[in-house]
């Protein structure tokens, strides 16, 4: 199965020689001669892999993996380079790659090197929606629209996590931009309301009402199963991005307690026994 | 279409009195039905109607929160008043066919009577709704909470009417102070009090603010007024800001409750449209915009300064009184809040006047409370009573009782900052002061009932949690004397308590309510406190002898059969998730004590009372002696 790659080499019959052997492979790959075309381009798409030189002019490949182990961290990286002085390797091997070649090489190694690195689980499981993958013109557009009226923050933050889902740090640093206030002001708000999650969600919500109602009719013991069915504790999201779990206290229905919400849906009277029968549905 | 007169008010009154006698299914689309699948059963309602070439005769009217949630989905026929209930979408061609063309109500999906079991038909002869006196929720069921014309047919907009046209703010406030409405919202203070307090502070801008900030766990009654009747809430705030001289105002309503943002919505644009909200209401020159605002999921919010810190898009944390929000309130300006349920008795009492309020309830607690009725009772649901009436009613008539073979353990009342009342007092009038001598409050109005399945230690370190968990950090010995509390409580659940221990939690308690800026804090040991104070030997027998009563502390407690009760009818073996009761067919069984789990299968399952739960050493002394 052709996977996603982009080459990234300042050296540009190596980047078209790569893409070459490796497209002949099955694999759709992109190639670029310098790190901020490629930061540009992974800002945009998603890869499976990059494979990149470490010496290049202005921003060289040490710096740009560094830039990928904080922003994406689960993407997988090779490194070819053709000073492969020890320190150079320590270098690389410290900032967690997943392989390195040494220029040259054969075509057969290249593809034997990518197809194993491929098939080996990302380091991180990979977020649902990618950092910075929001619309950052309509977070920005929306922290206009409020930016005159007074006491907006909550109503901004509100919007901006129905748009992207949730709150990471580089949403908040634009609100606070787009806002004119210090991006504490923006973080101590985020951090204070329950509503607000820093953390992506999963595909489905599942949420347990805690409340007092659901809370004597057992809403703990479905809460310990299903971290059982999903494997994860509260607060936390599957491997496959699926599900995520939270507990939220009380939403009012308690005539049908013990209830679980999944994302809009509601279930009442849960039977505890048969927590997986409810999750069966979204599986 | 503008409304600029009283005239006009009665016009769309006529207009809609006229179809007074039209057909119509009057289907639950509150909360709790809507997650029964209400919605399903509309379109099948529908379709049944439209087969059976009854579609011009017959509406079907989603109505807000009937109150009835436990029974759920359910439908009333409009005007006979017939009550159908537990409905799925299978029900529907079945009553379409009996009712509406055969004529005949069909028994199937009537209410029971819990004792004779014998169905009742009609809505008001079922003893949970006949026992209520609505006020608050006089419109519940009743009209489509996304029309405002219906609302106006029920004598909507009159009293704001009144107020606006033909009394002065003076006027308004004595009619509210001499009625005696106490703040629904827990603290019960004096409403028309709270008005002049804040109408003789002098400044042209002031706000009037409406507390939707549900957070009791247990409660949902604003979250159904809002559903099933928003214009209700509207009116009452457009009352308030005349008599305070408010001109904008806020309804700060939980993001939890998207169905009561979406009506309230509904309801301002609806009003704005009317020019009942707006510029020149009436005519009369006076102003009034209403903003709706999410709160964010933070309890404390529901605190009000923390409340107004969270208009104002900041932190929700409490500030220290003096001075009080009628002088400094939201944007430093003068402010009165006022709870959901308090806005919603406001018009009733402007227009059938102060004495009638108060001959509902009693000298100090006048009219009537709302009560989300939960937990163990057979009929739960949301109920309006007036006060004076004795739990025990509202337990037992209201309620229906308890389950067969479950006996009453407590009634807790107040959520978080209230607390748990015992048998022996259920005879008590619901009041304001009679609640808080037991050391609970009426507070907003969750009441649920616990049975002998429930740990009383268990129900303490669970609100100790959530007081813990939604302390703002303000204040030490609220962020830190709820956390120390609460692993003390966790300790005695597991088993690890020590003598000793319960003296000290008293004693935390103690400061903790002294120390603490806020309601919040202050209240956050009640649940503790009543508990010690009334079921102290369910806390010394987790101490000492290592028992849960209840069976719910997993460490301390050991199932077993007695032999003598015990038919060998082997529901208990076949209810068992590990397989670990043995014994033949009609004769007694034994639960095999290494492999149980405690997960009470067999204690539900078992008709007779034969599984019975013992303390935690129970078996290993017998080891001993033997």
């Amino acid at each position: 199965m052709g996977r996603n790659i982009l080459v990234v080499d300042d050296d540009d019959i190596i980047v078209k020689s790569c893409m070459a052997v490796l497209g002949s492979d099955g694999h759709q790959v992109s190639g670029v001669t310098s790190a901020k075309e490629a930061m540009e381009l992974i800002k945009k798409n998603t890869y499976d892999l990059i494979i990149t030189d470490i010496i290049m002019p202005t921003i060289d490949g040490l710096e740009l993996i560094k830039w990928l182990n904080d922003n994406y961290p689960y993407l997988r990286i090779i490194v070819i380079t053709g000073f492969s002085s020890k320190a150079v390797l320590r270098d690389a091997i410290a900032l967690d790659i997943n392989d390195f070649l040494p220029k040259p090489f054969f075509p057969q190694t290249l593809i034997d090197t990518v197809n194993r690195t491929l098939s080996t689980p990302p380091k991180v499981p990979v977020p649902q929606k990618t950092v910075e993958l929001f619309d950052t013109e309509r977070l920005l557009a929306i922290t206009q629209q409020y930016r005159k009226k007074r006491g907006a923050l909550i109503t901004v933050l509100q919007e901006a996590q129905e748009l992207i889902g949730y709150l990471p740090a580089s949403a908040q640093k634009i609100i606070a931009k787009g806002m004119k206030i210090p991006v504490s002001e923006v973080y101590a708000v985020v951090s204070f309301y329950s509503f607000f999650s820093m953390k992506p969600m999963g595909k489905y919500n599942v949420r347990v009402c805690q409340g007092t109602a659901c809370y004597v009719k057992r809403a703990n013991e479905i809460l310990n199963n299903l971290q059982k069915d999903l494997g994860i504790n509260e607060g936390e999201i599957t491997q496959d991005n699926l599900f995520s779990l939270e507990t939220v206290r009380c939403i009012g229905a308690c005539g049908l307690a013990p209830v679980v919400v999944i994302d809009s849906d509601t279930f009442g009277k849960v039977d505890p026994a048969k927590t997986n029968e409810i999750l069966k549905n979204y599986r | 279409m503008t409304i600029s007169t009283i005239d006009d008010l009665h016009k769309i009154k006529e207009r809609e009195n006229a179809k007074l006698n039209d057909k119509k299914i009057m289907l639950c689309g509150g909360t709790g039905c809507l997650a029964g699948g209400s919605l399903k059963i509309k379109a099948e309602l529908e379709k049944g109607l439209e087969q059976n070439n009854l579609k011009d005769d017959v509406k079907v009217v989603m109505t807000g929160c009937n109150g009835f949630c436990a029974h759920g989905p359910l439908m009333v026929t409009h005007p006979d008043g017939v009550f159908y209930e537990q409905l799925n979408p299978e029900a529907a061609p079945k009553i379409i066919e009996d009712h509406y063309v055969k004529g005949q109500p069909i028994e199937r999906y009537m209410y029971r009577d819990t004792v004779t079991r014998k169905p009742v038909s009609i809505l008001n002869d079922i003893p949970f709704f006949n026992n209520q006196i609505l006020v608050a929720l006089k419109n519940r069921g009743v009209i489509d909470p996304e029309n405002i014309d219906e609302y106006i047919a029920k004598d909507g907009y009159v009293a704001a009417a009144k107020a606006l046209t033909s009394m002065t703010p003076k006027e308004i406030i004595k009619e509210i102070k001499d009625s005696g409405l106490r703040g629904r919202g827990g603290a019960g203070f004096l409403t028309g009090l709270k008005w002049e307090l804040c109408s003789v502070v002098a400044g042209p801008e002031k706000y009037i603010l409406c507390n939707g900030d549900e957070g009791d766990p247990g409660a949902f009654m604003d979250r159904s007024i809002m559903e099933a009747d928003p214009h209700v809430v509207l009116e009452g705030m457009i009352i308030a800001a005349k008599a305070i001289g408010a001109n904008y105002g806020y309804i700060y309503v939980r993001a939890e409750y998207p169905l009561a943002v979406k009506r309230l919505r509904i309801a301002v644009q609806q009003a704005k449209e009317y020019g009942l909200l707006g510029q020149n209401i009436l005519g009369t020159g006076f102003d009034l915009d209403i903003e709706i605002y999410l709160g964010a999921g933070a309890y404390v919010c529901g605190e009000e300064t923390a409340l107004m810190r969270s208009i104002e898009g900041k932190r929700g944390s409490p500030i220290p009184r003096p001075p009080f929000p009628v002088e400094k309130g939201v944007w430093d300006k003068p402010s009165v809040l006022n709870n959901v349920e308090t806005f919603a008795n406001v018009p009733q009492i402007i227009i059938h006047g102060a004495e009638w309020f108060r001959s509902m309830g009693t000298e100090k607690s006048a009219g009537t409370k709302v009560f989300a009725l939960t937990g163990a009772a057979l009929n739960t649901g949301l109920i309006e009573v007036p006060f004076g009436i004795s739990l025990r009613r509202i337990v037992d008539d209201i309620g229906g009782g308890l389950k067969k073979g479950r006996y009453f353990k407590a009634l807790q009342l107040g959520g978080p900052s209230g607390g748990c009342i015992p048998e022996q007092l259920l005879d008590l009038p619901v009041t304001y002061e009679d609640i808080v001598k037991t050391g609970a409050i009426v507070g907003s109005g969750g009441m649920v009932v616990m049975d002998d399945t429930n740990c009383m230690v268990n129900l303490a370190r669970f609100f100790l949690e959530f007081t813990a968990h939604e302390s703002c950090g303000k204040c030490t010995p609220c962020r830190v004397g709820t956390r120390v509390m609460l692993n003390m409580l966790t300790e005695i659940t597991l088993g690890n308590g020590r003598e000793g221990d319960i003296e000290l939690l008293e004693d935390l308690a103690a400061d903790i309510r002294a120390a603490s800026l806020c309601g919040l804090g202050q209240t956050a040991p009640n649940p503790v406190l009543t508990t010690i104070k009334y079921f102290r030997n369910e806390y010394e027998a987790h101490i000492r002898d290592r028992w849960c009563y209840a069976g719910v502390c997993k460490n301390l407690c050991t199932f077993y059969i007695d032999e003598s009760l015990c038919t060998g009818c082997t529901a208990c073996a076949r209810a068992c998730s590990t397989s670990c009761i043995a014994g033949e067919k009609k004769k007694p069984h034994t639960i095999n004590q290494s492999a149980c789990v405690q997960c009470r299968s067999c204690f539900t399952a078992c008709k007779f009372g034969a599984v019975k739960i013992g303390s935690a050493d129970k078996f290993k002394q017998q080891e001993v002696s033997i």
